[in-house]
C-alpha cells in the first residue's frame, strides 16, 4: 500500500533541481574565496569538500574530484600534521577510492587526536565500501541509524542492507528515510530515488525493471542534471524497446562529459542502426573513460572495466581494469564483476582462481546465495544431472 | 553569526536558512515602516531563492506586561504576516541569466508579483506596500571569535559576503493602525510548502525562524557550555510566539545556563541571579520588539527589553537598523549588563546600508582567481633556493627595487617595478620545507582582499612551481585586473625557464 502511494506520486516538496545546482555552484565558489582568505577558519575547509562533494556527486562536474585532490594538497602546504588536515585529506582519498591512503590519513589524524566520532564515521564508509568487517559495520550502522534517525545515516544503511542482499529490509529503510526527510534539499532526495532505482534494478537476483524504472525516474525529476540517474534509466528504457525515450534520456547529460553517457547513448544509436553517430559518441566514451582513469584510476576502475567489457570492446583492458579494482576492493560485487569479465575475455583460469577467492572470501554471507558462483554452479550441477 | 547556519536541516538546503530580519523606520519617508529577511548565508554571487518555501514576516501587537525582574513582553492576534514564495527559473533574455519572479502576499490579501533583483521592487497599485527581493551584500557584522571560555576580537568574518533578502515597505498608519498601541512583535520564518500527494517527509514542519539575532548561535549554543546537546534545530521546529510549553523549561534552563557564562567571559560577575533569571525568561520569548511611534536608530536595538528589565520606561523604538551593530550591543548588555561599551575586531560591515529604496547595499563581487604554473628541469630545492625569499623577489624581471620592513611573518615588501609603480605586499605564511608562502597585496594592485600564494612542488625529476592569487576587483573591473595579475605572474614564471 505504501509502496503504491509512492510510486504513483510525482509530487515533489524539495527546491527544483536546477535552482538547486545553481545555488551549489554558487555557493561552492564562495567557499573557496573563504577558504583562500582565512584557511585556517575553523569550518571553512570543511565546506569546501561538502561543496565539491556534492558537485561531483549530482551535478556530474568529474572537474571537482581533480578540484578534491588538489585541495588536499593545498591543505597538506598549510598544515600537513593537524588532525583536521588529515580527516578532510582521508574523506577525499575515500572519495576517489583510495582507501588505503584513507587507512593511513585516519590513522594519523587519530594519532594526532581527530574526534573519534569523525574518524569513525569515515573509518565505516571506508570500511563499507572495500566490504571489510561487514557485520560490525552493519551492527554499527544499525546503531547510528536507531540512535539518531537522521536521514544520512538510515540511507547509508540502506546502501548496506542493499550490499548484504537484504533486499526487502534495505528498500524498508530507504522508504522510510524518505517518509521522515524534513528537508527541501533535492540532493539526498535524488540519490535515494538512485538507490532504489539501484536497488529493484541492479542488485535483486531478478531485476524489477518497471520498478527500478519509477524510482530513477523520481530521481531524475528531483534533479533533471542528475546524470548517473538518467543513464541507469536510459539503460532500461533501452533494455525495454524504449530506444526513442533513452535517446532523450540521454542527450541532455552529453554536455556533462561523463562519458558513460557517450557510452550508452552510443549503444542506443547502434541498436538503431545509426552507426556512424555510435562510432561518434563510443570515442568520446573511449577518450573520456582513458582520461578519468589516467587522473583517478582508482575510482574509475570499475566503470572502465564495465565499458572495455561491453561497447569498448577490449576485454584484456576489461580484466586489467577489474582486477585493479578487485585488488583496491574486495567486496562481493567487485569479485563478481571480475569473474564475469574474465570468463568473457575466455580467461578461465583466471575466473576459476576469482571464483574459488571469492567462496573463500564471500561464501558464508547472505548475498552470495544471489551471486553468479554459486548460480553457475547450480547450473553445472543441473546440467550433470540432465 | 546572528541566525547563520544555525542547525543541520538549514545546512541540508541553505536557501531556507534564515540569517537576519530588520525592522526600522523608512529613512526615506518616516511614515513607513521596513521589514527585512535575509535567507542563504555566503550564497555567493548567482544565488537563487528556493522556490519550495514560503518566507514569512510575521508581526503582532505587543504591550509590556511586567517590568524589572518581572519583565514579560505579551503579544496578541491578529498576526499581520507577509509571505513570499518565489517561481521556478524562467529562461533569461540577453545575457542567459535565468529570471526568478515571486509573489509576496499582504496582509489584507492582496497580492504582488515581482522580479528578484528589480532593485525598483514592485508596490500596490494604492501605494501602500512595495515589495523588493534578491541579493544584496550580508551587513551582519560578526567581528568577534568565541573560544570555550573567552572572546577575542577579530576581522568581520563575515566579510564580502552576500545574503538573498526580502525587504516589504509599508504605510505605517494604514497596515499597522499604531493608534490602537505602537509597541509590535516581529519574526520571520521559512516553512516548506505543502504539495498535496507528496511523497517526502511528512506534515511541513518549520524549516527556520528568527526573532532577535542570535537566539540560536550566540545565546542557545554556548561554546563555552561542555558537553551539552545543540537545541538549535528542536528551537527551529517551534511555533514561534507560542514556544511548546514541554520543551520551554529546557530552552530557559539552556538561556540561563548561557547567560550566565557569558557574564563571566570577562571574568566579572556583573548580573545578580534573579537579574539573569528575568533575562532568560526575555530572551525564551523570542521576537523582535519594535515601537513604530518612537525613534529607531542604529544603536536603539535591544533598549525596549534592556529598559524594561532595568525597571524603566523605554525610551526609542528598538527595532534593527540594516547598520545596527547587534553582536556588539548584544555581547555588552550579556557580559558586562552595559557597564562599558564591548566593541569587537572591527564595526563596520562589508558595506553600510543605504539611504534609499531597498536600503541594504549592492551584492559583492565574487573574489577572482589567477592560477599560473610553470614547470622547470631543475628540483624543488634549487628552484626554491632562488625564491624562496618573500623580501628577494629580484628574480621577476619587472622589480626593480625592494625595499622590506621586518622580517617574517608580517614581512612588508615594498615593491617599485620597472615602470616606476608601488606594490606593497606583506608575507602572512612561509613553510621552508614545504616550499610554500602566502601574502597578502596592501596596496599597488586595483584589488581588494588579495591573498597570493606561491609554492614549487616536486615533478618527476624537475619541480613545478604554482603562482595563485584570489581577489575582488576594485576600480577598472574584473578583466583588467585579472590581467593585470596574470601578466605579473606569467612574465615571473616564464623567466625561470631560462634560468633552469
Amino acid at each position: 500500500m505504501i509502496e503504491a502511494a509512492v510510486a504513483d506520486s510525482e509530487c515533489f516538496q524539495t527546491t527544483d533541481g536546477e535552482i538547486a545546482i545553481i545555488n551549489l555552484n554558487s555557493a561552492r565558489l564562495r567557499s573557496w574565496s573563504r577558504f583562500y582568505q582565512d584557511p585556517q577558519h575553523a569550518g571553512v575547509a570543511e565546506t569546501v569538500l561538502e561543496h565539491e562533494q556534492l558537485t561531483a556527486q549530482f551535478a556530474s562536474d568529474l572537474s571537482a574530484l581533480g578540484r578534491m585532490e588538489a585541495f588536499g594538497e593545498q591543505l597538506g602546504q598549510l598544515d600537513a600534521s593537524s588532525p583536521r588536515t588529515l580527516v578532510i585529506q582521508a574523506q577525499i582519498a575515500s572519495a576517489l577510492h583510495r582507501f588505503s591512503d584513507a587507512r593511513h590519513h585516519l590513522a594519523q589524524a587519530s594519532l594526532g587526536g581527530a574526534p573519534y566520532e569523525d574518524v569513525k564515521r569515515i573509518l565505516l564508509s571506508v570500511d563499507q565500501a572495500c566490504g571489510t568487517n561487514l557485520e560490525e559495520v552493519l551492527d554499527e550502522r544499525r546503531r547510528i541509524a536507531a540512535k539518531s534517525g537522521q536521514f544520512e545515516d538510515r540511507v547509508a544503511l540502506g546502501a548496506l542492507l542493499g550490499d548484504l542482499g537484504e533486499f526487502e529490509h534495505a528498500d524498508q529503510t530507504y522508504r522510510q528515510a524518505l517518509r521522515e526527510y524534513q528537508d527541501v534539499s533535492p540532493f539526498p532526495v535524488a540519490h535515494v530515488c538512485f538507490q532504489l532505482g539501484m536497488l529493484w534494478g541492479e542488485l535483486v537476483p531478478e531485476p524489477e525493471l518497471a520498478r527500478a524504472d519509477c524510482w530513477y525516474r523520481k530521481a531524475v525529476a528531483s534533479l533533471p542534471c542528475y546524470v548517473r540517474a538518467r543513464v541507469h534509466l536510459a539503460e532500461i528504457c533501452s533494455a525495454t524497446g524504449r530506444a526513442g525515450e533513452a535517446e532523450a534520456m540521454l542527450r541532455p547529460a552529453l554536455a556533462s562529459g561523463d562519458p558513460e553517457a557517450s557510452w550508452r547513448l552510443a549503444d542506443v544509436l547502434n541498436a538503431e542502426g545509426r552507426f556512424d553517430e555510435a562510432a561518434l559518441h563510443l570515442e568520446a566514451a573511449r577518450s573520456g573513460f582513458e582520461a578519468l582513469l589516467d587522473k583517478h584510476l582508482l575510482a574509475f576502475a570499475d566503470h572502465g572495466a564495465e565499458f572495455y567489457a561491453g561497447s569498448g570492446g577490449d576485454p584484456l583492458r576489461a580484466l586489467e581494469l577489474a582486477q585493479i579494482n578487485l585488488r583496491n576492493r574486495s567486496t562481493l560485487r567487485a569479485f563478481e564483476q571480475t569473474y564475469a569479465i574474465a570468463l568473457e575475455a575466455g580467461e578461465t583460469d583466471v575466473a576459476n582462481e576469482i571464483s574459488a577467492k571469492a567462496t573463500r572470501r564471500w561464501g558464508n554471507v547472505f548475498a552470495f546465495q544471489f551471486s553468479p558462483f554459486v548460480q553457475d554452479s547450480l547450473e553445472t550441477g543441473k546440467g550433470a544431472a540432465a | 553569526m546572528s541566525d547563520h547556519i544555525d542547525g543541520p536541516r538549514q545546512i541540508g538546503d541553505p536557501s531556507a536558512d534564515l540569517t537576519d530580519l530588520f525592522a526600522f523606520t523608512s529613512p526615506e519617508n518616516p511614515a513607513r515602516t521596513v521589514l527585512a529577511a535575509n535567507v542563504f548565508p555566503t550564497c555567493g554571487v548567482d544565488a537563487i531563492f528556493s522556490n519550495a518555501i514560503n518566507h514569512s514576516i510575521v508581526v503582532r501587537r505587543a504591550k509590556v506586561a511586567g517590568i524589572g525582574d518581572a519583565t514579560k513582553f505579551e503579544t496578541a492576534d491578529p498576526e499581520i504576516r507577509f509571505s513570499c514564495r518565489f517561481d521556478g527559473l524562467e529562461r533569461g533574455a540577453a545575457d542567459g541569466k535565468p529570471i526568478q519572479r515571486g509573489t509576496c502576499t499582504m496582509p489584507d490579501g492582496q497580492t504582488l508579483r515581482f522580479v528578484v533583483g528589480d532593485e525598483k521592487g514592485a508596490a500596490t497599485p494604492d501605494g501602500t506596500f512595495r515589495v523588493y527581493a534578491g541579493m544584496r551584500s550580508d551587513p551582519f557584522i560578526l567581528a568577534w571569535i568565541f573560544t570555550g571560555g573567552g572572546m577575542r576580537k577579530f576581522q568581520n568574518l563575515l566579510l564580502n559576503d552576500n545574503v538573498l533578502c526580502i525587504v516589504v515597505e509599508f504605510d505605517t498608519l494604514r497596515v499597522l493602525d499604531p493608534g490602537k498601541g505602537s509597541l509590535f512583535a516581529v519574526i520571520a520564518e521559512t516553512i516548506p510548502i505543502p504539495r498535496p500527494g507528496g511523497f517526502v517527509g511528512h506534515e511541513p514542519p518549520r524549516m527556520d525562524w528568527v526573532g532577535r539575532p542570535e537566539q540560536t548561535n550566540v545565546r542557545l549554543n554556548n561554546s563555552g557550555l561542555k558537553d551539552v546537546d545543540d537545541l538549535r534545530d528542536l528551537w527551529n521546529q517551534q511555533t514561534p510566539f507560542a514556544i511548546d510549553e514541554k520543551v520551554r523549561p529546557l530552552f530557559l534552563q539552556r538561556l540561563k545556563d548561557s547567560l550566565a557564562n557569558y557574564d563571566m567571559r570577562d571574568g566579572r560577575q556583573d548580573w545578580t541571579p534573579t537579574a539573569l533569571a528575568a533575562n532568560a525568561q526575555m530572551f525564551v520569548d523570542d521576537f523582535m520588539l519594535v515601537d513604530v511611534a518612537k525613534p529607531i536608530t542604529d544603536t536603539s536595538h535591544l533598549e525596549i527589553e534592556k529598559s524594561t528589565l532595568n525597571g524603566k520606561a523605554y525610551q526609542t523604538g528598538g527595532g534593527r537598523t540594516v547598520d545596527s551593530n547587534v553582536i556588539d550591543i548584544l555581547l555588552t548588555w550579556i557580559v558586562n549588563h552595559d557597564r562599558e561599551s564591548l566593541e569587537g575586531g572591527t564595526t563596520k560591515a562589508t558595506k553600510p546600508g543605504t539611504k534609499n529604496f531597498p536600503y541594504f547595499a549592492t551584492p559583492n563581487l565574487d573574489m577572482q582567481t589567477v592560477a599560473e604554473t610553470v614547470e622547470l628541469k631543475a628540483t624543488p630545492d634549487k628552484v626554491w633556493e632562488l625564491i624562496g625569499q618573500f623580501g628577494a623577489a629580484y628574480w621577476h624581471p619587472l622589480i626593480a627595487e625592494i625595499r622590506l620592513t621586518g622580517t617574517g611573518p608580517g614581512q612588508l615588501r615594498t615593491i617599485e617595478t620597472i615602470d616606476g609603480k608601488q606594490i606593497i605586499e606583506r608575507l602572512d605564511v612561509v613553510d621552508d620545507p614545504s616550499r610554500f608562502y602566502r601574502y597578502a597585496n596592501i596596496a599597488g594592485l586595483p584589488v581588494s582582499n588579495y591573498t597570493g600564494m606561491l609554492s614549487v612542488k616536486p615533478n618527476g625529476a624537475g619541480s613545478s612551481v604554482e603562482w595563485r592569487a584570489q581577489f575582488l576587483p576594485n576600480g577598472p573591473g574584473a578583466l583588467i585586473a585579472k590581467t593585470i595579475v596574470s601578466t605579473l605572474f606569467k612574465t615571473g614564471l616564464d623567466s625561470l625557464k631560462s634560468r633552469f
